[in-house]
Order: structure tokens, then C-alpha cells, then sequence
């Protein structure tokens, strides 16, 4: 037998021992703010960060300031602040919110990513995957990505509902999920299923699919349009259902006040008629009360509830449709539905329209890759000036990575800096990927700036944000340090 | 057995030819001052001027004596060489860029294909890039020459840039001699053991080989087959070349990167940062239009932000690429004498929010913004 | 300690238990002491509680003692068992139908060591698997598919440094795998399988005629054509042919052309003396007189779980047993495959259920499979002066429930079971 060379485990620091903190040390035990029933997490730790810059949203810059961060939230932001003892010090020229992927595919399995049969109740926080390509998420961390929208069913006519996890490492999915029904998907007109093509380390290796008929497309818009009327109308009964029951239950309610006021009155009138009935030898008929019939109620339909949230304007609806039938139907189909909030992801043909998605606030999800000569049918129009002139439409942008391929999250960062290059100003890039999108998906009560109240999901740059010999120094991800070292 | 092969002169012959004459129209003499002007090869110029005379590069200086009548643009940026994109065949015809019928055509030149109107020819110059490297499909063993263009008129650079070898598995069908690795070998052996034409000029030295690989093992065999027949050259194909970086130094081949995209693996561009640690001469590819010409600048990106040194990065892109290409004495740097192929940039041309402002070949405008 | 000797070689080097090993300084090439409980060489000795000490890539001594290097020291490899690496002479390492030129069935140039990938995973797993040489063949898709190569399963990075010996045998296969694919001409030609031979007697005639061609090319220099001064080589006997012959009939057909070489005037003048091998010659046991009377040794393939196997040839546990009792020299192989359970040690395990015993079960492993691929004088055995490639197990060599523990090649550590990756 070969001897073994004896390895000793690191040893635990037990969180009675102060313990000496470095700078980019991942999560460790600390006395300061230690949260009780922490069994499974180890406490925030308390962070003090400075910069020459602070963005604290697109526009207003703190110059010489500094961030406190406390129990996994932003606490303090602004001049004049001073490190608290025991706090890691973080330092560096930028600090900015981190960035949003309003259109990934890490933290999904690939199998839900291309799920033909989901409907719209299905949660695509129910399959976070926290456990698998945790190097791409590392990857996504160190470009500056620190969260990101999945969605289930994103290649199909109808996808689940779309959620927004925080991409640090080796938290539990109760940590991970930010925001669990951020939104509602669809797709129209797309080259059918694009399919992506995964191999076996779930590396993403190429699109297939069949292209779909101007019918077909053009068909697809009106089931988009009357699944959603249908959503409407299950609300709308639902809501009437809810009126004629409180209705119904009030009209009894009087009516049995009513009777028990002439409670008396009424067994005098019985006992009355009682004994007349047996003086004239008639058959006596008790006075019946008939209730009204109680109205039914819809039956219950998940899907139609998600819909119908949809419909209402409290979620959300993501359309993914690049050519101008599909969005010229999609527009004039959703017309009459005055709560929809209406996004659409891809938006290659998008500029036709931009007057309507202006007018009618409507924010276009814009896929900045460069794409060559297999790209798929929809996307022939596409190109890197989408977003520049749709912001020059006066059409609010947002910025994805695609939502086909996990790995490219890591390269939001560089596809906004093409964007830029093709004539988007930074500005409007830097919005798309923090605090538009945040406010686009509900999230800004919880990121997208660096304010006081906020998640503490943030950047340390040694240049601007987006100008790509920009590096990362630090990131803070969910309040806590994330390790950038390779191993 | 393996037949004897007739060395094949028979082109492959296709529309308008290009001609080496000068650029069509005539260039007006253009003096341009620039924030920052980078000459190549790691040199800076700050506020300098470059003066264009007869589509070359006439003079370059911070205090440039302009002739009369010559208009000085004042340009808020970088000026630097045009970007040189190594491997594709953007200009030709996917068709075109093979021949099903024989494994072994050395003296094809696929120049003879390139188109300068058509629209992918646009679309590279309006990212930047001023010279191409066409190369034919690596299919067979020796599927013919490689050629320099440049993203204008009809101006072939070099007719015959590379003799093409295919050393790997891809290159193979079931159905046709070779059907094997061992085979493609021994019928490379064979051309070389009685070469003429443009086997003989690589066996001489004199025209360099495009070595087009797959995985390391063949990157190995190409080296090995150089070795022999003491060839000099390039290697094309290999993503993980970077992991027999030891071997490629010491066989003194140059490498021409496989074209990088969004969501590239690490593991490929952590290959790149090797062959750079080992300062091995390194160009990008591109092949467009296949893939986007955009492609070519963010490759370079993602090489820096993975490791690669920002001044090599840029070297492939442009004074590397073109010794690779075999026109460094035309392109690639900003030098006096050089052809006047220059692009305007807004900001750092390694920032890809950096917009191209305008694009020079041969010291006419040809592309860029309107603004 | 006192040193107990058994007769060794001269070439052992023993003093009263000091062992003074050359000192390497290079972390990976240690000069490594194994200190097994018991010590097989595969030459007839054994030795319990004995060592092994590597120096300069080479076997520098094999001793009955533990010589009196300090225990702690980490030069020290402590095991149950060491033997020699296990040879395997018939392995498939290749890059699958690209490693077989098929433009024509014969093909005695072409080299499979072109076509191999140095960084093929299955180097690594057999290396695992106790396997440090190996003799890489064409797919037997041709009639000839061309040279096979001998070489490490560890080593440098290219194939070349690997090399044991290069051109180390011709490689042919009869029987019905080479005329798969081809069809006959019906009609017109679509490519270049319509072609001969499309039945394995067919096979046998291009067999012979490939011989015949090459022998009236030795004597005619103007019917010379790509590939016949291999097959010259052959003849004359100084290049070995190993004939791929699952099934009884291939066999017999295999032994028939040796003696129709060795017999026929056409092959005089030094053309008649034919060296081989059968590989897979799984149903070797239903004729063994031919084999003897030819004097051909084989190499067996896998065993099969239920008896039947590739060409519906048929091979039972006690084949090699048996074999053995006829005298007719013989190896086991793993026929490239890469299942677990056809596992080169497995092989021998194997062997010794059907009544082999564990020498012969070893040497069939090792020396005898050398000797077939013409590397014996490097490898094969634990002797002094023979490359250092060891295997170290812990429990009894072949045992179902024994693990390879560590592999050493050319006197470097190249697989160690405490690490997790192959220690490189």
C-alpha cells in the first residue's frame, strides 16, 4: 500500500476569534454584524469602499467618496465618510452599480432554456441551476455582471415567467433568486424552436430550427394577441365574479337584517296564518324564502392568472420579434390592451416602428452581437446601430447578451462597448445595463444604484465603466466580497 | 497506391479580374493632424500629422511643412495603420473557394476570385479593416495560393501570398484519395519530392506555406512536415495552439489565431496569452463573412482582457499581421513610403466604444462616418 | 539488514543493504525505490520483500532487500506488487477512419504514427490501466493498412519522442472486415469502393497477390510500385507481419500463405523467409497444429463475456491455457478497446480462471508481447539496463479486486492514484 502524505483541512475560524480580513477575501466568519440563525450562512461582512468616482446613477457622480456597506445592504453613500473599525477596505477609481443582463441563459438548465411545453405559470425559479457552470458565473462576476434574468421556455411561442438571480457563487437559491416573476415572454415570427444546439459539457455549439412561413408568423401574432385578450378576459371575470359576490352576499345580508328586524312581526303573522289554515281546513304553506343562486366562480386557470397579471400591466410582457409584420401585428394587436407593458427583445426591424414604441413607452431589448452569415432568418436586418437609433428615436434600450448562450453573460460589458462603438452614447449604455433595466423588471427598489437602501451589488473599476481596457478590481455581489483570483 | 499527381496549373477562373494597377481613382494629396497617431509597432505620435501623396504616406512629423492647396483635417482622435484580418474569403464566393474534383491544386490562385463590389468587401471596411488574407477552404492536401487584397477597388496586393497544406482530419472526405492523415502526408511528400511550381518556389523558400490545422497533434504534424522539407510559414486552425507553444517557437512558424467570438471559451483565449508569453508572431482571423467583421476587433478585446499585452494585440492586428500576410513592406505600419491606408478613430481604437471616423486606402477615403 | 540473494544476474548491484542510487534533482524524474512485498520480474525470479531502484530513466536494481535508504525519505514508493509496465501488442489509439488510407487496399507505406494524437485521452487511460507500451495498428479497414508503431503511453508531447520503434510491424487483416464497404460495379462506378475484394477469399488474394507483385518486383526493379520495398522487407523477414484472423478459416488461410511463401519458387533467393504474428486469433485453439507446425505465435483478444465474438469467431476462458499446453507462444490484448472490462490486466485475469498459470499470465502481458513487437532488449521485464517502467499495485497482480497504484515510464512518475489528474 502506498502511504498516504497526510493533508491537514484548513482550519475554521470560529466566530468568537477576531478574525484578520483581507481585502478579497471570499465569505469568512466576522463578529461585526453577525445575523442570528446564521447555521448555514456566515454573516455580511462590513465594507467600506473608496473611489475617485462614484456613479451613483447615470448622471450624478460623486467625486472623492466613499460607499459603506452593511448586512448585505448600501448604508451610506457619499463625502465625508469614515471607515468603520474591523470594515474591509475596498479602493479604486470607479464604483458603480453592478451590471444587469436583462437577457442571459446562465443559471437555467438547457433543457428548460428550450422547454417547447412551458406555460406561462411555469417559474423559471423553480429550476435555478446554482450548481453548474459556476466558472461561467465566476467569469460574468469578474467582467462585472453581478446579475442577471433567466428565463424557461425562451424558444418557445410561450415562455414561463422570467427571473432575476444574483450570479455570486456559492450561495443557497434562496440567496440567488432576486426577484422570482420579474416577467412574462413570448416569441413570434422566430425561426421555429431555435433550437439551440448544447453538447455534452452543456457548451453551447451552435442554433438550429426550422424556418418559420410568413402564415405561421403571421399566425403567431394573433394567438400572442388572443392568449393575452383571454388573460384579460379571465380577469375580467374574475373581477365580475368578485362584484357579484360581494354584491350577492350584501343582498342577503339586507334581507336577513330585514327579516330578523321583523322577526316578531313575522311569527305573529305565521302563527296567524297557521290557525286560520286550520279553521278553514286548508292546507297551511310555510312563506319560503328562495336565496338567490350563488354565482359561480371562473374556474381557476394558472396560466390565465399569469396572463391576466400580464395583461394588467403588474408584470411585464417580453415579445421577442425582430421583423416589422410580426411587430407592425404585435403593435396594432395589443392596442386595446391599455395596462400591457409591453417589451420587445431582438427588435432587428424595431426603427420602423420607433415613433409607436416611443409614444407608447415601449422599451426595446436589443441583442448587440455581431452576427454573420448563418445568423437566423429574423435576424438578417440586425445590426450593431440598433441601439443608437432607436435612442436617437427617442426609444428607451435596454442591453442582453442574447439569452441562448450562458457563456455570453461574461460579455455583456463588450457587446454595450459595441454598441457604443456603433454609435449608442454611453450614457444611455450604462442605463440600459443598471437602472433601466432594474426599473423595467421591478427591481429598482433593490438594484441598480448605488443608493443608500439598496442590495449591495456593486463595482470597483480602475477606469469608467464600459470602456473595455476597463478592469475589474473588486466586485461586491448580494453585500459580500466575491474572490476574483483564478485557482 | 497513390497516383502520381499532375501538377495542376489550371486556375480557378472567375469574374472581373483584379488588376495591380494603381487605386482607380487618383489620390488628391491629404494632410491629416491627429490627437494621437500610433506609427506601429508600439510607436505614439502625439498631435502629429501624416501627409498622403499619390496614395502613399509622405511625410510624418508633429511640424509637417503642408503644400499649398492641400487640405489639413483636423481630427479629434486616433489615427492609426488600417487592420489587416488574416483567413476568409470575404470578396469571393463560398462556391468558389474549394474544388471538390482534385485533393492537390498548389498553383490555384484564389485571388482570382475576389470581387472588391461586393457587399462583404463594405462591410469589413466600414469596421476598419483595410487589407485581407483570402485563403482558399482547407479541403484536400494543397487547395492552391493565398492572396493579399486590399477593401477597395480591385486591387490585388499579392497574387500569391502562401502555398496552402492541409494538415488536418477536416480536411479529409471518405469518398476521394486521401482518406487518411497518413495518406494526405504521403501525397504531400510525393508533390514535394519532384516539386514545380509553386511547390518548388516553398521548397526553395522563396513563397511561404499556410499550414492549416485543427487540434494540437496536427499542429505537431505540420511542424514536423516543415521541418522536413525546411519550409517556412504560418499556422492557421488550432484554438489550443497556444498549448504547444514550446514547439511552435522552436520550429520559428508564425500563427494566425482562429476568429474569436462572444462567449468565446477561456481555454481558447488563454491559449492566445500563451503563444504571446512565448512571443510567437501571432495575427488575428477573421473569416468573414462568415463571420462579422466586428469580430475581428473584439477578438483582439477579449484577448486583452485575458492576458494579452495590449501593444501585441494591436501588432496582430496590424504590423504582425501584415509580415504574416508577406506585405509589411506596403501595410501594416505608418512609416514613410508605406501605402496611405490609414483609419480615423474617435478614441482608442483597443476600446470598442471607439467609433471608426474614417478609412484611407491608398490614400483615398473610402469609407467611414458621415458626421 | 541481511541481503538474501537468489541467484542473481551479474548486471544486480548488491552490497550489505546500501543502495546508493544517482541522485536526480528534477522534481518529476525522482530516481524512485519501490519497496514491494513482492517483486515479480517476469524473467522466473521473484522476490518477497524486495526493491526496484530507477536511475536515468533506466532500471538501475532489482534486489531481494530494501536496501537502506531512510524509510521517510520521498523517494520511496511502498506497494504490494511490482511488475514490469504491461505490453499490449494490439491497440487502436488512432484518429478512427483517418488513420487508415482507404484509396486503396494496399498500402504498406503509410504510416499510422502520422495520424496519432499525442493528446488523445486514451493515452491516460491506459496508462491507468497499468499499460506503459503499446503497439498502435491501422484500423483494419484494408487488406494492408500500413505500419504500425510501437511506442509509451507516457512521455513528451509528441509521438515522435514517444516512439519505441517506428515501423515495428506491416499490418494487414484477412477474414471479412477489409471487404466491407467495397461493392461491386453495378453499373457505373460511384467512387473508388466499387472495387475488389468484396468476400474474404478475395481478401486472400489480394494478400497474395500483393506478395507475389512485390516478389517479382524485388527481381525486376522496373515493376516496382509505392509501398513493394516494404513488402520485400517483409519476405526477407526483416520486417514483421501481423495478419488480423478472428475466425478459424482466416487463421488457416493466414498460415497457408506463410508456407506458400516459404515453399514457392517465386519467392527464392532470400524472399522465403516470412516472420508473423495473428492478431485476435480468438479460435487459435480449434487448429493449433498449424500454428505449431508453422511456428507462428498469436496474440488473443479480450475474452468474451458469453463466447461469441467479432467474424463469429468463437473463444472460450481456457484458450490461453490451452494454447499454452500446445506450446504455441502467445499474448493477450485489448484489441483497442476501450471498455473497462477488456482491460489489458483484466486479460490476464481472465486467463488464469480458464487455468493459466500466473507466470504465463504475466509474461503474456509483457515479455512475450514485447518480443512479438521487436522491442524486448527495452522493456518487458524487471531487469537491470531495461527502460524503468514499472507498475505498482496493491494487491496481488490481476486479481479482480487489485488496483494499479502507480505507473512509472522511462523513470518518471507518470500516474499516481493520491493525485487526482495524472501526475505529468
Amino acid at each position: 500500500m502506498l502511504t498516504l502524505v497526510g493533508c491537514l483541512a484548513p482550519a475554521l475560524l470560529s466566530p468568537a476569534e477576531p478574525a484578520s480580513v483581507s481585502p478579497h477575501s471570499a465569505i469568512e466568519s466576522h463578529t461585526d454584524g453577525a445575523q442570528a440563525g446564521t447555521a448555514k450562512k456566515d454573516p455580511f461582512e462590513t465594507i467600506f469602499i473608496r473611489a475617485e468616482h462614484v456613479i451613483t446613477k447615470p448622471g450624478t457622480v460623486l467625486d472623492d467618496a466613499a460607499v459603506l456597506v452593511r448586512n448585505g445592504r448600501i448604508v451610506a453613500v457619499g463625502t465625508g465618510l469614515s471607515k468603520p473599525d474591523g470594515a474591509t477596505e475596498l479602493s479604486g477609481k470607479y464604483v458603480c452599480a453592478g451590471f444587469i443582463d436583462a437577457w442571459s441563459a446562465l443559471g437555467v438548465a438547457s433543457e428548460a432554456l428550450v422547454d417547447q411545453a412551458a406555460s406561462p405559470a411555469t417559474r423559471t425559479a423553480d429550476g435555478v441551476d446554482v450548481f453548474n457552470f459556476d466558472h461561467l458565473r465566476r467569469d460574468a462576476l469578474r467582467s462585472g455582471v453581478t446579475s442577471a434574468r433567466i428565463q424557461v421556455g425562451a424558444t418557445g411561442r410561450v415562455g414561463g415567467l422570467g427571473a432575476i438571480v444574483r450570479l455570486a457563487p456559492g450561495q443557497s437559491e434562496d440567496d440567488v433568486v432576486l426577484s422570482p416573476d420579474c416577467n412574462l415572454w413570448m416569441t413570434i415570427g422566430l425561426t421555429q424552436g431555435s433550437q439551440p444546439l448544447f453538447d455534452n459539457q452543456g457548451e453551447l455549439i451552435g442554433i438550429g430550427g426550422r424556418a418559420m412561413d410568413p402564415f405561421e408568423r403571421v399566425e403567431s401574432v394573433d394567438r400572442l394577441v388572443s392568449t393575452l385578450q383571454a388573460g384579460k378576459n379571465y380577469l375580467i371575470a374574475k373581477n365580475e365574479y368578485k362584484h357579484e359576490l360581494e354584491a350577492w352576499q350584501k343582498t342577503i345580508t339586507e334581507k336577513e337584517t330585514e327579516l330578523e328586524k321583523d322577526a316578531k312581526k313575522a311569527k305573529k303573522d305565521r302563527e296567524k296564518a297557521e290557525k286560520d289554515a286550520t279553521e278553514k281546513n286548508k292546507k297551511f304553506e310555510e312563506k319560503k324564502y328562495k336565496e338567490d343562486k350563488k354565482p359561480t366562480a371562473p374556474r381557476i386557470d394558472e396560466d390565465n392568472e399569469v396572463v391576466a397579471r400580464a395583461a394588467n400591466g403588474e408584470l411585464p410582457l417580453i415579445v421577442h420579434a425582430n421583423r416589422v409584420a410580426e411587430i407592425r401585428a404585435l403593435l396594432q394587436g395589443t392596442e386595446s390592451l391599455g395596462r400591457l407593458r409591453l417589451v420587445i427583445a431582438g427588435g432587428a426591424e424595431a426603427t420602423f416602428f420607433s415613433k409607436q414604441l416611443a409614444e407608447r413607452r415601449i422599451p426595446v431589448l436589443v441583442w448587440p452581437a455581431p452576427l454573420g452569415r448563418n445568423r437566423p432568418d429574423e435576424y438578417e436586418a440586425s445590426d450593431l446601430s440598433l441601439a443608437a437609433r432607436l435612442k436617437a428615436d427617442g426609444v428607451q434600450v435596454l442591453i442582453g447578451s442574447g439569452g441562448i448562450d450562458p457563456a455570453a453573460t461574461r460579455d455583456l460589458p463588450l457587446l454595450a462597448g459595441l454598441a457604443i462603438g456603433a454609435g449608442l452614447d454611453r450614457a444611455a449604455a450604462f442605463e440600459a445595463l443598471t437602472i433601466g433595466a432594474a426599473r423595467v423588471l421591478d427591481a429598482s427598489d433593490r438594484i441598480g444604484t448605488v443608493e443608500a437602501g439598496k442590495d449591495a451589488d456593486l463595482l470597483v473599476l480602475d477606469g469608467e465603466p464600459l470602456v473595455s481596457t476597463t478592469r475589474v478590481l473588486n466586485v461586491v455581489a448580494g453585500g459580500r466580497v466575491v474572490a476574483l483570483k483564478e485557482d | 497506391m497513390i497516383t502520381a499527381l499532375l501538377a495542376l496549373t489550371a486556375p480557378l477562373v472567375f469574374a472581373a479580374p483584379p488588376t495591380k494597377s494603381g487605386p482607380e481613382s487618383p489620390a488628391k494629396s491629404v494632410a491629416i493632424r491627429a490627437d494621437v497617431v500610433w506609427l506601429g509597432d508600439g510607436r505614439v505620435l502625439e498631435k502629429g500629422v501624416v501627409l498622403f501623396s499619390e496614395g502613399r504616406i509622405a511625410e510624418i512629423g508633429t511640424n509637417v511643412s503642408v503644400p499649398a492647396g492641400v487640405e489639413t483635417i483636423e481630427h479629434k482622435g486616433f489615427l492609426t495603420a488600417g487592420l489587416i484580418a488574416l483567413h476568409g474569403y470575404t470578396g469571393g464566393q463560398a462556391g468558389e473557394m474549394r474544388d471538390d474534383a482534385r485533393p492537390a491544386m498548389p498553383n490555384a490562385k484564389i485571388g482570382l476570385v475576389f470581387d472588391a463590389s461586393s457587399p462583404d468587401v463594405a462591410d469589413a471596411r466600414a469596421v476598419g479593416i483595410t487589407s485581407l488574407l483570402l485563403t482558399p477552404n482547407a479541403e484536400g492536401v494543397a487547395p492552391g495560393l493565398t492572396a493579399v487584397v486590399k477593401t477597395s477597388s480591385r486591387r490585388l496586393l499579392k497574387d500569391e501570398a502562401h502555398l496552402s497544406l492541409v494538415f488536418n482530419a477536416g480536411g479529409l472526405v471518405s469518398n476521394r484519395e486521401p482518406t487518411s492523415l497518413s495518406g494526405a502526408v504521403a501525397m504531400l511528400d510525393q508533390l514535394f519530392a519532384k516539386p514545380t511550381g509553386a511547390v518548388e518556389r516553398a521548397h526553395g523558400g522563396s513563397l511561404p506555406c499556410l499550414f492549416e490545422v485543427g487540434e494540437p497533434a496536427d499542429v505537431l504534424r505540420a511542424i514536423d512536415f516543415a521541418k522536413r522539407h525546411d519550409l517556412r510559414g504560418v499556422i492557421h486552425g488550432a484554438v489550443l495552439a497556444g498549448e504547444v507553444a514550446d514547439q511552435i517557437k522552436a520550429s520559428k512558424l508564425s500563427v494566425i489565431v482562429p476568429a474569436i467570438g462572444v462567449g468565446e471559451r477561456r481555454r481558447n483565449l488563454k491559449s492566445v496569452v500563451a503563444l504571446a508569453k512565448k512571443e510567437i508572431p501571432f495575427g488575428f482571423g477573421l473569416d468573414s463573412p462568415v463571420n462579422n467583421p466586428a469580430d475581428l476587433r473584439l477578438g483582439a478585446v477579449m484577448c486583452v482582457r485575458e492576458g494579452v499585452d495590449a501593444k501585441v494585440a494591436w501588432n496582430a492586428l496590424t504590423s504582425e499581421a501584415a509580415r504574416i500576410a508577406g506585405v509589411a513592406d506596403r501595410v501594416g505600419t505608418i512609416d514613410r513610403g508605406m501605402d496611405a491606408d490609414v483609419v480615423l478613430w474617435s478614441g482608442d481604437p483597443l476600446d470598442l466604444g471607439s467609433r471608426v471616423i474614417a478609412v484611407y486606402v491608398d490614400g483615398a477615403r473610402v469609407d467611414g462616418d458621415k458626421r | 539488514m541481511k541481503s538474501l540473494i537468489f541467484g542473481l544476474t551479474a548486471a544486480v548491484s548488491l552490497s550489505s543493504g546500501v543502495a546508493s542510487m544517482p541522485r536526480d534533482d528534477k522534481p518529476e524524474s525522482k530516481s524512485w525505490i519501490i519497496w514491494a512485498d513482492r517483486v515479480y520480474t517476469g524473467t522466473g525470479m521473484n522476490f518477497d520483500a524486495g526493491m526496484v531502484g530507477v536511475g536515468g530513466g533506466k532500471i538501475a536494481i532489482v534486489a531481494a532487500s530494501r536496501g537502506s535508504d531512510d524509510e521517510s525519505s520521498d523517494r520511496i514508493l511502498r506497494c504490494y506488487a511490482v511488475t514490469a509496465g504491461l505490453v499490449d501488442a494490439s491497440v487502436r489509439i488512432t484518429n478512427g477512419a483517418s488513420s487508415v488510407e482507404q484509396s486503396n487496399e494496399i498500402q504498406p507505406n503509410l504510416r499510422v504514427a502520422n495520424t496519432l494524437d499525442p493528446f488523445a485521452i486514451e493515452w491516460d487511460r491506459q496508462l491507468r490501466n497499468g499499460v506503459t507500451s503499446v503497439l498502435v495498428n491501422p484500423p483494419d479497414l484494408n487488406v494492408i493498412g500500413g505500419l504500425s508503431v510501437a511506442l509509451k503511453t507516457a512521455g513528451a508531447d509528441t509521438i515522435a519522442e514517444r516512439t519505441l520503434k517506428n515501423d515495428a510491424v506491416l499490418r494487414g487483416s484477412m477474414g471479412s472486415e477489409p471487404s466491407r464497404g467495397n461493392h461491386p460495379a453495378f453499373g457505373r462506378p460511384t467512387d473508388f469502393f466499387s472495387r475488389r475484394p468484396t468476400t474474404r477469399m478475395g481478401v486472400e488474394w489480394a494478400w497474395r497477390k500483393a506478395f507475389y507483385d512485390a516478389a517479382a518486383a524485388a527481381n525486376d526493379s522496373t515493376r516496382a510500385f509505392p509501398g513493394s520495398e516494404r513488402l520485400v522487407q517483409a519476405l526477407k523477414g526483416d520486417l514483421t507481419i501481423s495478419i488480423q484472423a478472428w475466425a478459424t478459416q482466416d487463421i488457416r488461410t493466414a498460415v497457408f500463405l506463410k508456407e506458400e511463401i516459404e515453399s514457392q519458387a517465386e519467392f527464392k533467393n532470400g524472399l522465403n523467409k516470412p516472420r508473423m504474428f495473428i492478431d485476435a486469433a480468438a479460435e487459435a485453439w480449434k487448429e493449433p497444429q498449424l500454428l505449431v507446425r508453422a511456428k507462428i505465435p498469436v496474440v488473443l483478444p479480450p475474452f468474451p463475456a458469453a463466447g461469441r465474438t467479432r467474424d463469429n469467431s468463437f473463444m472460450a476462458w481456457n484458450v490461453a491455457e490451452e494454447l499454452r499446453k500446445e506450446g504455441i507462444p502467445f499474448a493477450l490484448s485489448s484489441h483497442g478497446s476501450a471498455a473497462p472490462e477488456n482491460a489489458l490486466a483484466m486479460q490476464a485475469g481472465y486467463a488464469m480462471q480458464g487455468g493459466l498459470p500466473f507466470e504465463n499470465a504475466l509474461a503474456a502481458v509483457t515479455s512475450m508481447p514485447a518480443r512479438l513487437m521487436g522491442v524486448a532488449d527495452r522493456v518487458g521485464t524487471l531487469e537491470v539496463g531495461k527502460d524503468a517502467d514499472l507498475v505498482l499495485w496493491n494487491g496481488q497482480p490481476f486479481e479482480p479486486s487489485s488496483r494499479v497504484i502507480a505507473v512509472i515510464v522511462d523513470g518518471v512518475l507518470r500516474y499516481d492514484a493520491r493525485d487526482k489528474a495524472v501526475a505529468k
